[in-house]
């Protein structure tokens, strides 16, 4: 268990689309916010990770985006880096945060995501290597590959992915800052248009510009603060590089390898945990990933997402917030923003009643990569 | 995708990648070439300098037999690429040596495409180049196993 180290403050910027702003006044609005929230100066950062989402990444050829962020932060810290593990990012930077502090290297170590795939479109829709050969477009395509496996094995049916979509609306109308909080009926989800079958648009998760930052702090440091924070009770990793090469890749996530890890570390059970925030860039993830951290049977995520099972006052309340699909698209770390929220129990109309365990989750790339952090209020 | 203007409209080409030049090469000459470990019997794809389950790099290339099946597929029904109109199908095959890869569906209307589908290889021209893709088996039977979940050659 880790015992060094907590989330002491965060901060984002607004999201949207937003062309008059560039990456890096996002980043820095969110940098000051998420100190800020902590109580402290901006001196007292000496640590600073960061993950560019899909935009981003290396700048110019050759500057790395945490060298081009630390200048205009005036940082000169003792650990710092960019992580590119795709939407599994934000959670692998503050994973990473922690272990950093708990080593020692550093005390208050800033995490960063940023990025404007808005205002820089180029990034998106992509064709990995041969895959463009073959028409194989966009992440949709991976997942929807991923969605008619779970149907072929399990039988699952438009309508559970459907409930997926219905509940991160109904999430988003509680949340003031949501960018999509109009409700939606299950006719609207299937009438929305296919894109790559069986997903439809509203499976997809929106694009927006933004950015959202975490200060991780040790402990020690932490105790001298006036503000509650919250602990970091475990982290799990787990990839699957082969893709084709692994047999199992569309039946699921790397998670299954790497949840039972993380529940091993902090102690706990599935059923400890009061709220969960995993990334759902596509509806069909989500679902998986109710399977693989074991809230649920393998193949019965579609019933346990009927009769709003992940919606408010639902058994397991997912994506408090509203997640990609409807809060906006904050690259995973609003996620850890909404839990650190929610454990401190700020999280206003939507708040979980006694919420004290909180699972975060990233996933990204060609389902290639997966992060989970559990958080822990601090009372 | 930062194609000049001038190519936009053109089938998108493969990656320029030393790893997978010898296998577009083979392809052009109506061949789908998959790498074998020599040490261990493994074939895979794509090519690579050693074999990912022993890391031997005693390897070489057979051709493969161009049979396989359907494991799991989509329908794109939105476009995005010019040289690429919807609706078409990718799909990952299994082919009957192994190795797994997206390719595509053809020959059958794209509603009638399944998993578990027996499909055979076929190369189609697009622009000065082959490209393998995959049609149903004649007899058009479809697969009674299931597309096997983490089963090494
Ligand atoms: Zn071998």
């Amino acid at each position: 268990m880790s015992r060094g180290a907590v989330i002491a403050g965060v901060g984002h910027s607004e999201f949207g689309r937003l062309p008059g702003l560039t990456p890096w006044q996002l980043e820095t609005t969110a940098a000051r916010a998420a100190v800020a929230d902590a109580g402290l100066e901006p001196g007292d950062v000496d640590g600073l990770l960061t993950d560019p989402g899909p935009a981003q990444g290396i700048l110019d050829g050759i500057t790395p985006h945490f060298l081009r962020l630390g200048a205009q932060l005036g940082l000169d810290p003792d650990y710092a880096g960019s992580e590119i593990l795709g939407g599994a990012g934000s959670v692998g930077i503050v994973g990473r945060a922690v272990l950093a502090v708990e080593a020692g290297l550093c005390s208050a170590c800033l995490c960063v995501y940023g990025d404007s795939p808005l205002s820089q479109p180029a990034a998106f829709g992509y064709g990995r290597g041969d895959d463009a050969v073959f028409g194989f477009f966009g992440a949709v395509g991976m997942h929807a590959l991923a969605a008619r496996r779970h149907a072929h094995n399990y039988g699952t049916r438009p309508e559970q992915l459907g409930e997926v979509v219905l509940a991160a609306r109904a999430h988003a109308a509680l949340t003031p800052h949501a960018l999509k909080r109009e409700l939606l009926s299950m006719d609207d989800y299937l009438a929305s248009k296919p894109v790559a079958e069986p997903l439809r648009a509203l499976d997809c998760c929106m694009v927006s510009d933004g950015a959202a930052a975490v200060l991780v702090l040790s402990a020690e440091r932490a105790a001298r603060l006036e503000r509650s924070t919250v602990r970091v009770l475990s982290q799990a990793q787990a990839h699957s590089l082969q893709t084709m090469g692994n047999g199992t890749h569309f039946d699921q996530l790397p998670a299954a390898r790497s949840a039972p890890r993380l529940f091993e570390r902090a102690g706990l059970e599935p059923s400890d945990v009061d709220l969960a925030l995993l990334y759902d860039c596509f509806s069909i993830v989500l679902l998986m990933q109710l399977e693989d951290y074991g809230f649920c049977a393998r193949g019965e995520a579609g019933s346990f997402v009927e009769n709003g099972g992940i919606a408010p006052g639902g058994r397991l309340p997912v994506n408090t917030s509203g997640g990609l699909l409807a809060e906006c698209y904050g690259g995973g770390m609003m996620h850890v923003i909404e839990a650190v929220r929610q454990l401190r129990g700020e999280a206003g109309e939507r708040q979980v009643a006694d919420a004290s365990v909180a699972l975060v989750s990233g996933h990204g790339l060609g389902m290639n990569t997966h992060t989970g952090l559990l958080l822990g209020a601090d009372r | 995708m930062e194609e000049k203007a001038a190519t936009k409209t053109a089938h998108p080409a493969p990656a320029d990648d030393q790893l997978t030049a010898s296998f577009w090469e083979a392809c052009q000459h109506g061949s789908l070439m998959m790498t074998h470990c020599r040490d261990c019997g493994h074939y895979f794809l794509p090519p690579g300098p050693c074999c990912p389950r022993c890391w031997s790099s005693y390897i070489d290339q057979h051709a493969a037999s161009g049979r396989g099946q359907v494991v799991t597929y989509t329908v794109y029904r939105h476009g995005y690429h010019p040289a690429i109109p919807p609706p078409y199908v990718v799909a990952v095959i299994e082919l009957d040596e192994g190795p797994r890869m997206v390719s595509n569906v053809t020959g059958l209307d794209s509603d009638a495409v399944r998993t578990g589908m027996r499909v055979q290889l076929v190369f189609e021209q697009a622009g000065d180049r082959k490209i393998p893709r995959f049609e149903p088996t004649s007899g058009g039977t479809t697969g009674t196993s299931e597309a096997s979940t983490g089963k090494k050659t």
